[in-house]
């Protein structure tokens, strides 16, 4: 038997701010117990150590203003550089499955990446996908976010991408940041029901989260056929996370993660440090790793206090019902976007970055294609808090694109080489794997 | 005037030195039944070339408890657990006499669970009724809380008093509970044994030689006095390739990226030097399948030596890994690397025309030319170093980090020479050395190195302190001591002083105080503990350590 991947990056060094929620302590007693437990000596577990995600890797999801290594620290690099590790040891099939407990995470970091949000700057499940896709050929993914916060980042990542399965299920966007995930996101166009929002109300817990599972996260992921399964594993679903209301255990995260069978866990919010995640990640390591966990358990839990309120177990009902509906219909609807021939579907929208108070306005362009996922364009444009704005345009042009597509994408570019108005433009070609900045300024191109 | 002693499986090698000279050193079978026998034949046989001089030291490297442990012959002892909540109980299979108690202590040290006096009383009665007589108490985080485990303890101790008990948090600090429970199951197992043979040694060596210090040399390359060693028979485990890897160093002595290779009869042991210090197993020792707390150097076995047999099997060419017997160019009845090597580089040891006539028999058997039979011999050899030597290369590299900072600056291992330690070292380290494109180093005390290695190491010992602020308390490893801090606005040099007070302080107690200035700071930890916006407190964690070197006035061998 295979044994488990995990690669344990704490980030001992690296910090927001003293006294944020992503600091040095985060993950010192998930330390101590792993290694007073000493799981990482069986053999069942094998341990790996991290490295830095290159800019090439991080330009296949991200444009990040102005450029790659002056907006990603170091720690950033390590802890999307420790899932890539991971990654590799999943399919060159050294590990049956991976775990990846590192620091800082990713899951709030969309496309165009300005600063902070939500504690994120690059969206370290992101980068992976398109890793597995450049290195191994892999096209279908699915990831199930179970970070109590909405995966906007990923969401908006993958929101046009129809071969990857982004669910997320998390407290009531009304009731928490970032504010979003709702029963009526469902994808672009061309990839509509392919992401799938599980709103829970505060207070729920384990009960009504595997009832979910059970009745619509697995049927989603059988009947999707994913090459890689991802679990996006936040721990601040759990009943003592100081940001969050919701009910969940540790004995309900390991059974969640033995139902999922992930192939690749990631480690995303969790900040109920002492009382919630040294469990909780003994919990996941040792579901990946086929270890009874019926002797794990917080020192102050009691199962008589999670059982589910009638009323909220009704509800869930209602809203699998609903969201099984919407992703079996799936095919229908973006039938009925095809239907429509070339056209171009323009939006705007505005993206506020808590961490480091940016206020970003985005116009998009999205290529709708009868014979293809289509592409994107963003005018991207950053007020900082200092005062200072900057302006960008960004062309996209996945792998999955037609040949008359990929030939628009790249005079797209072009095109706006000779545009005023902005900082830096930028070409993201996923098939030629070359990834071009020009800065308008200085007329200066790079490539990576 | 030293002298170091190291008993190998095969040989004991002794060391008579002064002055940077070896002025005697002796070689003689071990005798496996007799440990004592043949450790007191050699010392008799360099104190008869002491001329009246004084000797100051003697180090022993003795397999005595690796011995105990490989053959299963420690004493029956029952290990009692406090695991509590995480593991599921099955995962500590280490002994057959396992009893697991209520009681439990989170990573701050905190009570989870009251411990049942009643089921401890219940379980030591059985212990009693099955006739065992020592006892390993082993509590989940015992390291930062080892109240639980001292309870037990004393409960033997008042009701049990012929029973001896060890406690995990006394014999090691450090977390990781499965491998503290294994390091002190074996500690009491061979406590009983190790110490009658500590006295017997003890005994002989003030008879023979009065004002003598006695040092016994422990697995991470440094020495105790015999005393220390009664509480800590494990430290003296795997001391014989420590004992090697502190020759290679003594005789070379400088600060390069080195890979020390003692090539023995049946064996080779690789170890690494980073710039000239030795890597240690960041795992702790591999004992029985079981990993220990046990602070040991990364050492690579492989199972071809010297004195490995030249055989052809099915066809072809094969070495290893039996030993049959000394090369033929010594005596021996069978072919031997040594001899493939004496041929073929012309080395002109021993008798050349018997290495001629057992690897010309070799040669016949597979109708190829003797010079390819030796050219053969030679790639099997030294294939099986190199990828040796590629997986220690590998396992460094791939050793986990947990700041920013080490992934940033993570290097590469250079290597930069070959350093040879053995009898059959001379044949085999210079074709090495080529193969892997780097210099190497060979002394004419090289067959010696490792009795030389034991008898110049210098005492070695790390204390390790935790301080937890917001609950006023520290812990102190080795030793299981704790108290309250004092004062506020406790800091990091606080925290260091701390532990170089507790290492100052047994340093004495061990009579270490002359090296106790030399200690140096390996670790540094500290974490703000912030509850809701404030500072609540800080953690720290401070280790101290005289580390692997040399005793004072040792200042390198006359070339």
């Amino acid at each position: 038997m295979k044994p488990t991947g995990v690669l344990f990056f704490p980030a001992f060094d690296w910090a927001i701010s003293p006294a944020h929620p992503e600091r040095e302590e985060r993950l010192l007693y998930t330390r101590d117990q792993i290694f007073e437990e000493g799981i990482m000596d069986l053999p069942v577990i094998r341990e790996y150590h991290p490295r830095l995600a290159t800019a090439k890797e991080i330009s296949r999801v991200h444009f990040c203003v102005p450029d790659v290594a002056s907006r990603v620290t170091e720690a950033h690099l390590v802890a999307a550089g420790s899932a890539l590790v991971m990654a590799d040891a999943f399919m060159t099939g050294e590990v049956k499955n991976a775990f990846a407990i590192i620091r800082p995470p990713g899951h709030h970091a969309m496309t165009v990446s300005h600063g902070n949000r939500g504690f994120c700057d690059i969206n370290n499940e992101a980068v992976m996908v398109e890793y597995l896709r450049r290195t191994y050929g892999i096209t279908r993914i699915a990831i199930v976010d179970t970070d109590v916060h909405h995966g906007d980042g990923t969401q908006e990542i993958f929101w046009q991408d129809p071969d990857v399965l982004f669910i997320s299920f998390h407290q009531d966007g009304r009731t928490l940041y970032p504010g979003s995930g709702f029963v009526d996101e469902l994808g672009g166009p061309l990839a509509h029901g392919t992401t799938i929002n599980i709103p829970m109300a505060p207070g729920t817990t384990d009960e009504g989260i595997h009832y979910i599972l059970d009745n619509l996260v697995m049927p989603m992921l059988e009947e999707f056929e994913p090459e890689v399964v991802i679990n996006s594993a936040g721990q601040d679903n759990h009943y003592s996370d100081p940001l969050a209301q919701m009910r969940f255990t540790a004995q309900g995260y390991a059974l969640l993660n033995q139902k999922l069978q992930p192939d690749i866990a990631v480690l995303e919010g969790g900040y109920s440090i002492e009382t919630a995640l040294p469990y909780i990640n003994m919990g996941i390591i040792m579901a990946m790793a086929g270890i009874d966990f019926s002797n794990l358990r917080e020192p102050d839990y009691d199962p008589k206090e999670f059982r589910e309120r009638p009323g909220n177990m009704d509800a869930i009902k209602a809203l699998v019902r609903e969201q099984l509906t919407n992703f079996r219909e799936r095919e229908a609807v973006v039938e009925g976007y095809r239907r429509k021939g070339r056209t171009v579907e323009t939006t705007a929208r505005t993206i506020f970055y808590d961490t480091e108070g940016i206020h970003e306005k985005q116009r998009l362009g999205f290529r709708i294609c009868p014979d293809c996922c289509g592409f994107r364009t963003i005018a991207s444009n950053a007020a900082h808090r200092s005062g200072r704005v900057s302006t960008v345009f960004c062309v996209s042009l996945p792998r999955a694109c037609c040949p008359v597509c990929a030939e628009e994408t790249r005079q797209a570019y072009e095109k706006m080489k000779g545009e005023k108005g902005y900082d830096f433009i930028y070409l993201q070609d996923r098939i030629a794997d070359q990834f071009y900045t020009l800065d308008l300024k200085h007329g200066r191109e790079t490539v990576v | 005037m030293l002298i170091g002693i190291d008993v190998g499986g095969t040989y004991t090698d002794g060391v008579l030195f002064s002055r940077g000279s070896v002025v005697h050193s002796v070689k003689n079978p071990t005798n496996e039944q007799d440990l004592f026998g043949t450790l007191l034949f050699v010392l008799d046989a360099l104190l008869a070339r002491c001329n009246g001089e004084r000797v100051e030291r003697v180090v022993l490297s003795t397999t005595l408890v690796t011995n105990l442990l490989a053959a299963e012959q420690g004493e029956r002892t029952a290990l009692v657990l406090l695991p509590g909540a995480g593991l599921p109980y099955s995962a500590y299979r280490i002994s057959p006499d396992t009893y697991f108690l209520k009681g439990s202590i989170d990573f701050r040290g905190r009570e989870i669970e009251e411990p049942d006096t009643a089921e401890i009383e219940r379980v030591l009665e059985e212990i009693d009724r099955l006739g065992i007589r020592r006892v390993a108490v082993a509590g989940k985080f015992s390291n930062r809380n080892d109240g639980h485990e001292v309870l037990v303890r004393e409960m033997i101790r008042a009701r049990y008093p012929h029973i001896d008990a060890c406690t995990s948090n006394d014999v090691s600090g450090r977390l990781n509970f499965p491998r503290r429970a294994v390091t002190c199951y074996y500690t009491a197992m061979t406590m009983r044994a190790w110490s009658s043979f500590a006295d017997g040694i003890e005994a002989a060596v003030s008879a023979k030689i009065p004002e003598c210090d006695l040092h016994i040399l422990k697995a991470d390359g440094g020495t105790m006095p015999v005393e220390t060693s009664r509480m800590r028979p494990c430290e003296t485990v795997f001391s014989g390739p420590a004992a090697s890897t502190m020759g290679g160093v003594a005789l070379m002595r400088e600060p390069l990226n080195s890979l020390v290779i003692d090539i023995g009869g049946t064996t080779s042991d690789i170890s690494l030097l980073i710039e000239g210090q030795p890597l240690y197993a960041s795992k702790g020792a591999l004992i029985g399948g079981h990993l220990t707390h046990i602070h040991s150097f990364a050492v690579n076995s492989v199972p071809i030596g010297g004195d490995s047999p030249v055989v052809e099997e099915s066809g072809s060419l094969r070495v290893g890994p039996l030993r049959y017997g000394p090369a033929a160019c010594f005596g021996g009845n069978a072919p031997t690397v040594t001899d493939a090597f004496n041929l073929l580089l012309a080395l002109n040891i021993g008798d050349p025309e018997a290495s001629r006539a057992q690897l010309g028999a070799v040669a016949g058997r597979l109708s190829q030319p003797l010079g390819e039979i030796c050219r053969g011999v030679a790639d099997l050899v030294i294939e099986a170093l190199g990828e040796a030597i590629q997986r220690m290369f590998r396992q460094w590299e791939d050793e986990p980090a947990y700041k920013v900072w080490e992934v940033v600056n993570r290097k590469g291992f250079v290597l930069e020479q070959v350093v040879g330690i053995g009898a059959a070292a001379p044949a085999i380290v210079p074709l090495l050395a080529k193969e892997l494109g780097v210099k190497y180093f060979l002394h004419p005390y090289s067959p010696v190195a490792n009795a030389l290695g034991a008898a110049v190491a210098r005492p070695t010992l790390a204390v390790q302190v935790h301080v937890d602020t917001q609950n006023g308390v520290y812990t102190v490893a080795p030793g299981g001591l704790s108290g309250k801090i004092k004062g506020s606005n406790y800091q990091i040099g606080d925290a260091r002083e701390l532990a170089r007070h507790f290492l100052r302080k047994m340093g004495a107690e061990r009579g270490l105080s002359d090296y106790a200035d030399d200690a140096e700071v390996y670790l540094e930890e500290q974490f703000n503990v912030i509850r809701g916006r404030g500072l609540a407190g800080k953690l720290f964690d401070v280790g101290v350590q005289i580390a692997p070197g040399f005793i004072r006035g040792y200042d390198g061998v006359a070339r």
